[in-house]
């Protein structure tokens, strides 16, 4: 009887919704782009309207055209705070916070969640710190690590007092794109991670590999090329299952270790075909990558200050001239009971 | 006097309590079982000797609300709640004349207006809103559609018939059965004392070793009781074949479905990887480095296959084809909707 029945690993939205190929990703992320710049001279033009300034319309279109920024210099920047959420988990174990055994999920949940919202937005409409800060929250919800939002920010403001900055992180902002992140993940919030896939190869390996003590680092180092992935696009392109040997293979080349030959006892040399082009590609990916320079990232923000959406900052006139008009229309219930 | 004609037909009893007594002569059912205790159509109750006494010579007021009726107008109620009582009647009046079915209907919504006009009808006469009126319609559209009314009533007259004789025979086959169920029991019985018998017989007479006589008696019994059972499985079966003819009426539907087999809800719906656990590993995991369980009913081996299938899930996924790559469904935080999401922020 030939089983017909679905792969598991097939179910999950993650394999369903979020999967891509490079050049699709490319379009994507190009076409948002584009329509986030339209977006924002939109906003300019009707900001001059609102405020009845035609004059300096003029002048803050070129500026904006001059500093738009492209696609890449989008991604560079998200990358930045993608480091940024690594920094964060770090500080949040250290207060006690987070325990070390969820470090890695909330980690890996919040940067996929990061990734995901800006296929869909751009850095125009949401500034990619706050972003961050929501994205980080939603994922010790989801990761099971809950945490106070009170709490949350506490580390935070501390922080911020310190460096003597003026702006404080307040919980409500967090809070408020709340359900923005989640409505641009589609309300799909299980994502998957090589980590728990590189236990699995760790424990399936001492099968066929004798030198358990050299397996062992090549496990520790394994973790280490995982992090480092999840900072690339890999997510989109492969299942996490095959990031996770791509990035053991990474290891075990490092440490002198033969994975090959457990790789052709345990596997069919059909599906070994398929399996080691996508290994190659995973691994000059995680090799090549390179995150984005504190230097280099403050450049792009200075460029983002001068082309943000007035429609979505909450800085702006147009904003707040909208948000009143929302106040004034009155609640009507749509239900006939009175 | 009249009552209600389908509960006459299925043997309904009335409604009756211990404590009733009649309004007008006192009389308690406790002092005369028999009494019924008619009502009126203004809903008040008499008892039946009562009503011959007060309504005997022609018509009269109610003892109790004046109105003027006469004796037939009374009757014996089914139903504790009169109002209830009342509605049942005049519906069972309006099914004898309007007994229109699906099938005489071109279109639903047709069948569907028809319903509804019947229905404005009915609620005109529970409601006594324009009686005279609404009798005057009613009379009006038996007199148009007395052929109608008649073959529906023929086809319901059958049916009932039908579905008489089919609930006898299977009282019938039910009854027999059991019959058949009780007769084995006896044979089993029997079959039983008597080889009991034969065996004390066979030790008492013969010179052969005790032990193999009993042994060979034993034999003996259980393939008797076998093919008790058997026969009995089989005159069980025809039961269940002889009703299923009875339901030809309803849903092809169901009929039509596969038969997966007897269903096992511990089975995965899920394509099953081959993953064969070493006897020991060497597990970063403290919580089973002892092989202690972390939690109740958690294994070692439970947790070690979880996370090598984690490992092996999808480690053979090929590469999203380029034509049908789906950028997922693409969600619009951009248009004019989303500023009432923002306008929270602030």
């Amino acid at each position: 009887m030939t089983d017909s029945r679905p792969q598991l690993y097939e179910q999950a939205s993650q394999y369903q919704h979020w999967r891509f190929t490079r050049a699709s990703l490319e379009k994507l992320r190009d076409a948002n782009n584009k329509r986030g710049i339209d977006r924002v001279l939109r906003g300019l033009k009707e900001e001059a309207n609102v405020s009845d300034d035609q004059s300096t319309l003029e002048t803050r279109i070129s500026e904006v055209t001059n500093n738009l920024l492209t696609p890449s210099e989008e991604l560079q920047l998200i990358d930045y705070y993608l480091q940024m959420i690594k920094v964060y988990a770090q500080i949040y174990r250290k207060n006690g916070l987070l325990k070390p055994d969820a470090l890695d999920d909330v980690k890996a949940t919040a940067i996929n969640f990061m990734k995901r919202f800006y296929l869909h937005n751009v850095v125009f409409d949401y500034p990619p710190k706050s972003i961050m800060l929501t994205c980080f929250y939603l994922a010790t919800k989801v990761e099971n690590a809950f945490m106070k939002i009170d709490d949350f920010v506490r580390p935070l403001q501390a922080a911020e007092t310190k460096r003597g900055s003026k702006v404080q992180t307040r919980g409500e902002d967090i809070l408020g794109l709340e359900f923005v992140v989640i409505q641009s993940l589609q309300f799909e919030l299980a994502a998957h991670h090589p980590y728990r896939a590189a236990y699995g190869l760790y424990l399936d390996m001492q099968a066929f590999i004798t030198d358990s003590a050299l397996l062992k680092d090549v496990f520790d180092r394994t973790h280490h090329y995982i992090d480092l992935s999840l900072f690339t696009d890999l997510v989109f392109l492969f299942q996490p299952s095959q990031i996770a040997m791509g990035a053991f293979k990474l290891a075990a080349r490092e440490k002198d270790l033969d994975i090959d030959s457990y790789l052709t006892q345990r596997f069919e040399a059909r599906s070994l075909e398929l399996l080691y082009s996508v290994l190659d590609d995973i691994q000059d990916t995680i090799s090549v990558f390179k995150n984005t320079s504190q230097k280099d990232a403050q450049a792009i923000d200075r460029k983002l200050i001068l082309c943000r959406n007035p429609e979505k900052n909450p800085n702006s006139k147009l904003y707040k001239k909208k948000a009143a008009d929302q106040n004034d229309v009155p609640y009507v219930s749509d239900s006939d009971s009175d | 006097m009249s009552v209600l004609q389908s509960a006459q037909r299925q043997e309904i009893p009335a409604f009756q309590s211990d404590k009733d007594s009649c309004p007008q002569c006192k009389s308690e059912r406790y002092l005369n079982k028999s009494m019924k205790l008619l009502a009126g159509p203004c809903k008040h109750r008499i008892c039946e000797s009562c009503v011959q006494q007060i309504f005997d010579a022609g018509p009269a007021p109610c003892p109790e609300c004046r109105r003027i009726l006469r004796k037939a107008e009374f009757y014996l109620p089914i139903f504790e709640d009169l109002t209830v009582e009342n509605e049942v009647r005049i519906r069972q009046r309006m099914a004898a004349t309007y007994n229109k079915r699906e099938e005489d209907f071109k279109t639903l919504a047709d069948y569907n207006a028809y319903l509804e006009m019947v229905e404005e009808l009915t609620f005109s006469l529970l409601y006594d809103v324009d009686t005279d009126e609404t009798e005057f319609i009613i009379e009006k559209y038996r007199r148009d559609n007395t052929a109608s009314i008649e073959k529906n009533q023929s086809k319901s007259r059958r049916e009932e018939q039908l579905q008489k004789l089919i609930s006898e025979q299977e009282r019938i086959k039910r009854q027999n059965h059991r019959e058949e169920l009780a007769k084995q029991i006896e044979e089993e019985k029997r079959e039983k004392k008597e080889a009991k018998d034969k065996l004390i017989d066979a030790l008492a007479t013969s010179d052969k070793d005790a032990k193999e006589i009993v042994k060979a008696n034993m034999i003996q019994l259980k393939k008797s009781s076998l093919n008790n059972r058997n026969s009995a499985q089989k005159s069980r079966f025809d039961i269940d074949a002889f009703l299923g003819n009875a339901n030809d009426d309803f849903d092809d539907d169901a009929e039509a479905e596969e038969d997966y087999g007897p269903f096992d809800p511990a089975e995965s719906p899920y394509m099953p990887m081959d993953i064969v656990l070493k006897a020991k590993y060497d597990d970063p995991n403290p919580a089973f480095r002892q092989g202690s369980l972390a939690a109740a009913g958690m294994t070692r081996e439970i947790h070690q296959r979880y996370v090598i299938e984690g490992a092996m899930a999808g480690l053979f996924a090929p590469y999203l084809q380029d034509e049908s790559a789906e950028g997922g469904p693409t969600p619009d935080n951009n248009d004019e909707n989303s500023m009432a999401v923002d306008a929270k922020v602030s």
